[in-house]
């Protein structure tokens, strides 16, 4: 499936992704998904369902059963320089914090840049950039184990879109987060969107999904359940919103595997 | 964004390697106290107390007075735990706090993942082993008869601890894990591997069990950089150190190339 920006490879391109735990638990079955470039895309599920283990298998923080996993066209499993391609392209707001507790926050961002291949100085640029749009001016030069949790959770969100990434993977990314802030960064990752970012997004807030993606996929056991824009969920669900949708088919899946 | 090449991604990769040690580095320097000056004192005190005062009761070792004869073990024993110390508390912390996911996301290969983490235990040791040789040698008139053979054998055994330390830090559970290493293992393997004495001196069995100490060779070929003499030929210790080290080097690597025990 070409991106939707042009005739490009698409942003994600996952085949028959499948990982079972070591503990024999069955987190993603033969999923496949397929992300255009430039595209919004919304991936909403109950606890459990496996997103959470779908992004880190596409960041490469978890290790895949079998299947395959493109970004933009390369490939991001197996040895190699290929899937260094690819993790370039990707950046991730964990759902987790997980900030490195030696550093402050001019140091995450600059170090993070390092990492990704990015030069000190466009890295140090590109740092007091970012803690100017997520307003951390008053807390550059403070250790990161010293910030509140909506701070922590500005700087996660800073520092996955310091290497200017093509794709953008929030997981949560406003969990826990006031009503402000929330408002603040959606109006910031609209812009990237605009400007040909492609995100991808898991939220338990199916209001803020509905209002942000222009494509939906609900996932459940491991496999995908439904996918399309809003309204097209809506019309094939025949609901009046994205809630009503979400209960239909992820019920209708665990009907459908009760019975089975 | 292009498409990169790959001459452009292999300099990248190595790029993000130089960032990683540098973090590692920075850990180091900026908890110079702990990480620096705390076991740089503790080894002088071991010169003062052994060497200084108890020293006096004993004539010569291996035909060297008995301060100059301990100041080599001890530089190798200082270094060696702190660049076992220091990765494993890194790394540790790392998987606790989950900021490794940061380092693992990253455009690295598994090999520069490992040198990276792996860098700041060996920074830390050579601090170390500089400031104990630069403070220990003058004052004690201890010689650097071999400075090449001391510079080979510091930096194979400083390998060999330091990926011992991301190792442990990889597979440990708990901060006892990371001290049950150090203090049961690496200690008491140190203190018998002629740090104190030579084990010539020993009777049997002991001279023999002493011999397969791997410690015992890493000591020997450091003290034999400084002194110009040892218990074994140079040609035996620090091969085997070598080997060691590759043997260590090589199952970290495996460890980041397969994310066992990193990844789920």
């Amino acid at each position: 499936m070409p991106g939707e920006n042009g005739t490009g490879p698409p942003a994600l391109a996952i085949s028959a992704l499948t990982k079972r735990y070591d503990d024999g638990t069955l987190a993603l079955d033969e999923l496949d998904l397929t992300i255009p470039d430039g595209a919004f895309f919304g991936l909403l599920g109950p606890n459990g369902a496996g997103k959470t283990t779908l992004i880190n298998s596409v960041a490469g923080l978890v290790r895949v059963t079998s299947g395959s996993i493109r970004v933009f066209g390369h490939e991001a499993l197996g040895d190699g320089l290929e899937p260094l391609a690819a993790r370039t392209l990707i950046g991730l707001s964990p759902q987790d914090v997980n900030l490195d507790r030696f550093l402050t926050v001019y140091e995450s961002l600059l170090y993070h840049g390092g990492y990704y291949g990015v030069s000190r100085a466009d890295a140090a640029r590109r740092a007091e950039e970012m803690i100017d749009v997520f307003d951390l001016r008053a807390k550059r030069d403070t250790r990161t184990t010293r910030l509140s949790g909506g701070m922590k959770r500005r700087l996660l969100l800073a520092r996955s879109l310091l290497h200017e990434p093509r794709l953008v993977i929030l997981d949560e990314p406003t969990a826990g987060v006031d009503f402000e802030l929330r408002m603040e960064l959606w109006r910031y990752i609209r812009l990237l969107h605009e400007r040909g970012t492609t995100i991808l997004l898991t939220t338990h807030y199916l209001e803020e999904a509905e209002a942000l993606c222009e494509h939906i996929a609900l996932i459940r056991n491991g496999r995908i359940a439904a996918l399309d824009t809003p309204a097209g969920l809506r019309e094939r669900y025949d609901a009046t919103s994205l809630d009503e949708v979400y209960m239909k088919a992820i019920g209708a899946t665990a009907d459908h595997v009760e019975a089975v | 964004m292009t498409t990169m090449t790959v001459a452009q991604l292999r300099r990248q990769s190595y790029l993000s390697l130089f960032w990683l040690a540098a973090r590692e580095a920075l850990r180091v320097t900026r908890l110079w106290s702990q990480t620096v000056l705390a076991p740089v004192v503790s080894s002088l005190l071991f010169v003062v107390v052994f060497g200084l005062s108890l020293g006096n009761r004993i004539t010569h070792v291996g035909g060297f007075d008995y301060e100059v004869f301990i100041l080599p073990g001890l530089v190798a024993m200082a270094m060696l735990t702190a660049a076992y110390a220091n990765n494993s508390s890194s790394i540790f912390q790392a998987r606790n706090d989950r900021y490794i996911d940061d380092i693992l996301a990253a455009p690295m290969l598994p090999w520069q993942v490992d040198i990276g983490l792996t860098l700041g235990g060996v920074l830390r040791a050579l601090l170390i082993g500089g400031a104990l040789t630069a403070i220990g040698a003058p004052l004690l008139g201890v010689p650097i008869e071999e400075p090449l053979l001391l510079v080979a054998a510091s930096l194979a055994a400083i390998m060999l601890f330091a990926s011992l330390g991301v190792i442990v830090g990889i597979y440990a559970q708990s901060w006892d894990h990371h001290s049950f290493v150090s203090n049961l293992v690496i200690q008491p393997l140190a203190f018998v591997g002629g740090v104190f004495y030579s084990v010539d001196i020993l009777p049997s069995p002991w001279v023999e069990l002493s011999h397969a100490n791997p410690l015992f060779y890493m000591v020997d070929a450091i003290r034999h950089g400084f002194l110009g003499a040892s218990d074994v030929s140079p040609l035996v210790s620090l091969p085997i150190t070598c080997a060691l080290a590759a043997a260590m080097f090589g199952w970290s690597v495996w460890l980041f190339r397969t994310g066992h025990k990193l990844k789920p």
